[in-house]
């Protein structure tokens, strides 16, 4: 089957790539691209384990085809970090041991960080509501609440 | 789990996506959120030669009232941007409270309104993998010639999941569909075909493309059955759009279509007439994590708690 010619912007790195029509995003970053940080759990948009963010939104990387994404800018966890920094969520999911397993972690990481871009300082219970779309089976989320509640006020 | 072949084609407007499916000689599908298709591709449930990509198509996308007196919403809008639309909130509070309560923020984000209408029925012996499937043996819905779920039954009773549509029928919203044949409008609740094996009465090739919602002030709200009440599809879902002392109100999740009934004379007599007739017409079956005679109690109460609700009451 023919391939379709895709321009993505990955992590400020600008790709050409050839892909298969039914290829998934997810796809595309884990074996083209190596980027092996979104994790593939459910498989079919449920847990969240997969998100990237697609534009300034969270998207569930395993239910998108990378056709559909063409032209778009994407960040995964790997680009969060800047100038050997690590990002201020990374730095407070560290601090406050918001990881167990750690399956879950750079889903959690992507939603939230789509949240504080678009909204400075998010209440608790926006933050408890925007990280109720991952699953984590493991910490039982107040941690994590805890951990982008104090990335929030860094970034703030 | 990985997607089986097909084409992509990426339309830019509603004539081109109908040419392609005509190429496709019927056998592709349109794709707008994915947040339903891809998961029914990768379980093999849903196998086209090609998906159709309605996404760019900008005149799908506008949220815009009209001098009739009409709110015109483009199929492709986002759950997420629609809840967050202020006329919805300040006209619509039934559909502000099922847009909000539909799945999660995140799916919210990419799952389109058009797409939450169309979006295919649900059974726990249906929504399976192929391997699953084969060795339980298909159902009417998946082309056999039976149901997994009831002995000798003839017909299927999958579940309509969209917690949109019903507050939308309360609403007397209408649909506007575009296909080979021209377009046409007609009332969300005739869309439904009571058939699982095509739930909809939608002609082969065609689009929604606008959802068309009277202008005019409501009260309202809509209560939701479900085990997490982050995510989950409705168990059942009842919502309520009160104009005076008079309101719709019509119950989802449970059967093949959603369920309207006229609510006359807003009184504690009338409620509890309605919350019986909800009672004895819902027809559960054992297809979804909580038992039928559960959720036939629940479609009763739930429909006494959102109407309470909007007269202010409380919970008794």
């Amino acid at each position: 089957m023919k391939t379709i010619r895709v321009n993505i912007q990955v992590n400020n790195e600008k790709n050409v790539l050839q892909v298969r029509p039914y290829e998934t995003l997810l796809e595309t970053l884990r074996e083209r691209l190596n980027l092996t940080g979104a994790k593939e759990a459910c498989s079919m948009g449920a847990c969240g384990a997969c998100t990237v963010v697609v534009n300034g939104i969270p998207v569930r990387s395993c239910i998108v085809l990378t056709a559909e994404v063409d032209g778009a800018v994407i960040t995964t966890v790997e680009g969060l970090k800047e100038n050997g920094e690590l990002h201020p969520l990374q730095e407070a999911f560290m601090e406050k041991g918001a990881v167990q397993c750690g399956f879950c972690t750079s889903g959690m990481i992507m939603t939230a960080k789509a949240l504080l871009d678009r909204k400075k300082r998010p209440t608790k219970k926006e933050i408890v509501k925007t990280i109720s779309s991952n699953i984590c089976r493991c910490t039982g989320y107040k941690k994590i609440v805890e951990a982008v509640e104090e990335a929030g006020k860094k970034m703030a | 789990m990985i997607l089986p072949k097909f084409e992509y084609k990426k339309a830019k407007s509603v004539a081109e996506a109908v040419a392609f499916y005509h190429d496709h000689k019927g056998r592709a599908r349109y794709l707008a959120g994915g947040t339903d298709l891809i998961p029914l591709i990768k379980l093999r449930l849903s196998t086209p030669t090609a998906v159709i990509d309605l996404k760019d198509i900008e005149e799908l996308k506008a949220v815009s009232r009209n001098n009739g007196g009409w709110l015109t919403v483009g199929a492709n809008v986002t759950l997420f941007n629609l809840k967050n639309d202020p006329v919805v909130r300040e006209y619509f509070p039934a559909l502000y409270e099922s847009l909000d309560a539909t799945s999660c923020e995140t799916l919210q984000m990419r799952g389109t309104i058009g797409g939450n209408i169309l979006q295919d029925t649900r059974c726990l012996l249906y929504n399976k993998s192929l391997e699953w499937r084969i060795a339980r043996g298909f159902c009417y819905k998946m082309g056999g010639a039976t149901c997994n779920v009831v002995p000798n039954a003839k017909a299927c009773f999958s579940n309509y999941c969209s917690d949109n549509a019903p507050s939308l029928i309360t609403l007397s919203a209408q649909v506007k569909l575009v296909g080979p044949r021209g377009e046409r409008t007609v009332e969300l609740e005739k869309i439904f075909s009571g058939d699982g094996r095509s739930p909809f009465s939608v002609e082969p090739g065609e689009i929604l493309t606008e959802i068309l919602i009277p202008l005019k002030k409501t009260q309202g709200a809509y209560e939701k059955l479900r085990v997490r009440d982050s995510m989950d599809y409705p168990l059942a879902g009842v919502a309520v759009s009160v104009k005076g002392a008079a309101g719709r109100a019509c119950i989802g999740g449970i059967g093949l279509a959603p369920r309207l009934y006229d609510l006359k004379n807003i009184n504690e007599i009338t409620i509890k007439e309605a919350s019986d007739r909800i009672y004895a017409d819902a027809k559960p079956v054992s297809n979804t994590v909580l038992s039928a005679i559960y959720r036939k109690r629940m479609a009763g109460a739930l429909l006494k708690k959102a109407i309470r609700r909007v007269l202010k009451e409380g919970w008794k």
